[in-house]
């Protein structure tokens, strides 16, 4: 049985240069759920983009900056995005090459669905 | 250094009425050591209260202890003894621009050129708080190209990125690997310097960065960059382990924030490189 996320990943996966989807929980860095191409390990990643979502979370808290909205990494060979619904964060990998203004847009899309396929706005 | 404070305080024991109280704080400023530091700094003015160097000393206590409305205070004192200093001039003027009073900001910062100031910093200060008032540049105003590092910063660290960044909404932080400051400030809206906060809860990212985008063998990070509510905070991988923290208000275009993060990773090696 395909979990709740599911349409919310595929849709994700289905942009051009995006070679990887998952949501992770926030507070532990536990992946629920990812579309992953074949080799590629979903829970160290999911662990490690946790924690740097986190990160940005609390550092914005402490400067009074409000909410994170979408944070990205960049590294040569491609980058990673992340949004945050209640207590899950959706990441994205993608190529470097990727229009990252429609991944942007896609991945604040998909949060609304995040949220009422199961995250909660909990304190994470 | 150490034999510096040794040598002072063993001068200062010996004849306790003395001005050395002076050079001894600020030793003791430069290593840190704040709280020691105010403790001399009191002492010794309660026997010089009228010292304007001592209130000097103090008001860069109290912007190592990120009490800014303090210093302001202590700077003003300074005035007072000694109408033009220039230091107090210079310390009013950045400590304004902290807090995005820009009219008084030009005012301390061009009175502290007209007194005879020859800081870099303090000149290209002035263009930036010209500007962002919508001024024209003094004719004397530096030109963009070559940032030039104040000689200023050596003992005031937090004002490292002052000249670099184009808007007071605009701040920067250099964080070593522990997430511990070493140069910059955050500046709250109440006045208060944010920067030990912020720093305490970005250490670890530079290393959790670096093996994500390992482990997806996408070369090393170049940049993180998030969108709050009110800001867009972009981050820079510096010189050991290091992070560079620069955050602007919404308003400003991605690619200026790019631009603006590039500049301050630029004066940070340049920093880095003349203090280790």
């Amino acid at each position: 049985m395909a979990s709740p996320f599911a349409p919310v990943l595929d849709s994700l996966t289905r942009q051009r240069g995006v070679t990887a989807a998952l949501v992770v929980s926030e507070r532990d860095g536990i992946a629920i759920d990812s579309n992953l191409q074949i080799g590629q390990s979903a829970d160290r990643l999911a662990a490690l983009a946790a924690f740097l979502y986190r990160k940005a979370r609390l550092s914005a808290e402490a400067a009074g900056m409000g909410a994170v909205s979408f944070l990205q990494l960049e590294a040569p060979a491609g980058r990673i995005c992340a949004v945050g619904g209640g207590s899950l964060v959706l990441v994205v990998v993608a190529e470097s090459s990727v229009n990252v203004g429609l991944v942007r847009v896609e991945l604040l899309r998909a949060v609304n669905a995040l949220r009422a396929a199961g995250g909660t706005d909990g304190d994470a | 250094m150490v034999d510096d404070v040794r040598r002072l305080s063993d001068e200062l024991a010996r004849d306790p009425g003395s001005r050395v109280f002076v050079p001894l704080g600020e030793a003791l400023r430069k290593q840190g050591q704040l709280d020691l530091a105010l403790k001399v700094t009191l002492r010794g003015l309660e026997r010089h209260p009228h010292f304007p160097d001592g209130h000097d000393l103090l008001a860069r206590v109290w912007v190592d202890r990120n009490e800014l409305l303090r210093a302001f205070d202590e700077w003003d004192m300074v005035l007072r003894l000694s109408p033009g200093h220039v230091s107090a001039l210079r310390g009013m003027g950045f400590v304004s621009y902290q807090l995005n009073r820009l009219p008084e900001a030009e005012q301390y910062l061009s009175a502290a050129l007209e007194a005879g100031d020859d800081d870099e910093g303090v000149r290209a200060a002035l263009a930036n708080v010209r500007a962002a008032q919508g001024l024209p540049a003094a004719a004397n105003d530096p030109v963009s190209g070559e940032p030039v590092l104040p000689h200023g910063t050596a003992h005031d660290s937090r004002f490292l990125f002052s000249d670099v960044l184009s808007d007071p909404e605009q701040t920067a932080l250099l964080l070593d690997r522990e997430g511990l400051v070493l140069a910059g400030a955050y500046i709250g809206y109440d006045g208060r310097d944010l920067a030990q906060e912020v720093g305490a809860e970005l250490s670890g990212v530079t290393d959790a960065a670096r093996r994500a985008t390992r482990h997806l063998e996408l070369g090393d990070w170049t940049s993180i960059v998030f969108e709050t509510e009110v800001a867009v905070v972009a981050m820079s991988p510096s010189a050991n382990d290091g992070l560079l923290v620069l955050a602007t208000s919404r308003a400003t275009p991605l690619g200026l924030v790019r631009r603006l993060l590039d500049r301050c990773l630029e004066r940070a090696q340049k920093w880095l490189g003349g203090r280790y």
